[in-house]
C-alpha cells in the first residue's frame, strides 16, 4: 500500500462514522453541502484575519462536510443531477472564499507581489474546473493534471497549520498552470482523434 | 544506450503532464516533494509575509535534540 493510500484509509474510519450518523438522521445531502461553504466563509474569514490554526481547524470541518456530502447521497438514494450540479457550484465559491481571506490578509499587509500570487493561484485554480468542466461536453472524461480541488484543500490546510502559506500559494500557482495546461492538451489530443479509433 | 536524454526527459514530461491516479507510488513521490518544498525552503527565500517560527523541520529537530 502506498502512502498517501495508508492516510486515506486512516482518514476514512471517523469519516465512515459521521456518514453514518448522516444517514441515520437522513441529513439531505444538498444541506450538507450548503453548511460546508457557510463553514469555508469562516475559515476564509480567519485566514484573513491572519489566524492561520484556527483557519485550519475550521476548514477541517468544512471538507468534511464537502467530502461526505456525495457519500451521503448515495446512501440514502438521493442522489440527483441537481444535487452534483449545487455541489460543483458551492465547491468553488468555498474555493474562492478561501483565496479572497488570504488576498485581503496580504493585501492588509501591503504585500502586493503575494496578492498577485495568490489572485493567479485563484484565477488558475478556477480554470482547472473549467477546463475540465468545458472539456467533459466534448470529450467523454478529462481527468488530467495533479492540481484538483481535494490537494488544494489539503495544501491549504498545511499551509494554515504550518504556517507556510506563501509557499503553498506558489505550489498551487505553478501545479494549477500545469493541470489546466494538461487539460488543454488532452482535449485538443482526443478530439484530433479519430471518433472511431477512440471507440476502438 | 541510444538516446541518454530520453529517460529524464520522460521523467519530466510525465510530471508535467499528470495521468495517475491517487495512491500510487508516482502520486507519493509528488506528495513527498512538494511538502519538501514547502516545509524546507526557508520562508525568507520565498519571502513569506506571514510565516514565524522554524516551522515542521525546526520543530522535528527540537524534539530530537
Amino acid at each position: 500500500m502506498t502512502f498517501t493510500g495508508l492516510i486515506g484509509r486512516i482518514c476514512m474510519f471517523p469519516l465512515q462514522l459521521i456518514i453514518n450518523l448522516c444517514v441515520r438522521f437522513r441529513i439531505h445531502p444538498n444541506i450538507l453541502t450548503g453548511i460546508g461553504v457557510l463553514i469555508n466563509v469562516a475559515a476564509a474569514i480567519q485566514l484573513a484575519l491572519g489566524h492561520f490554526i484556527t483557519a485550519g481547524v475550521i476548514m477541517i470541518v468544512a471538507n468534511i462536510f464537502d467530502f461526505i456530502d456525495g457519500k451521503v447521497a448515495r446512501e440514502i438514494q438521493e442522489v440527483s443531477e441537481f444535487g452534483g450540479f449545487w455541489d460543483s457550484v458551492v465547491d468553488r465559491f468555498s474555493d474562492i472564499a478561501l483565496f479572497i481571506g488570504l488576498i485581503y490578509l496580504y493585501s492588509r499587509l501591503g504585500r502586493t507581489d503575494y496578492v498577485m500570487i495568490t489572485a493567479l493561484a485563484m484565477m488558475f485554480a478556477i480554470m482547472t474546473s473549467y477546463t475540465r468542466a468545458r472539456a467533459e461536453s466534448l470529450i467523454a472524461k478529462c481527468k488530467v493534471g495533479f492540481m484538483e480541488r481535494p490537494e488544494r484543500i489539503v495544501l491549504f490546510m498545511i499551509g494554515a497549520f504550518t504556517n507556510r502559506m506563501a509557499a503553498v500559494m506558489w505550489v498551487i500557482g505553478v501545479l494549477s498552470v500545469f493541470t489546466v495546461a494538461d487539460r488543454i492538451i488532452y482535449t485538443y489530443m482526443m478530439l484530433r482523434t479519430p471518433r472511431e479509433k477512440v471507440a476502438v | 544506450m541510444k538516446h541518454p536524454v530520453a529517460l529524464p526527459a520522460r521523467i519530466l514530461w510525465n510530471g508535467f503532464f499528470w495521468t495517475h491516479e491517487r495512491a500510487t507510488w508516482q502520486y507519493d513521490v509528488m506528495v513527498i516533494a512538494i511538502l519538501a518544498f514547502v516545509w524546507l525552503t526557508p520562508p525568507e527565500w520565498l519571502g513569506d509575509p506571514t510565516a514565524t517560527g522554524s516551522g515542521p523541520i525546526g520543530w522535528i529537530l527540537r524534539f530530537l535534540r
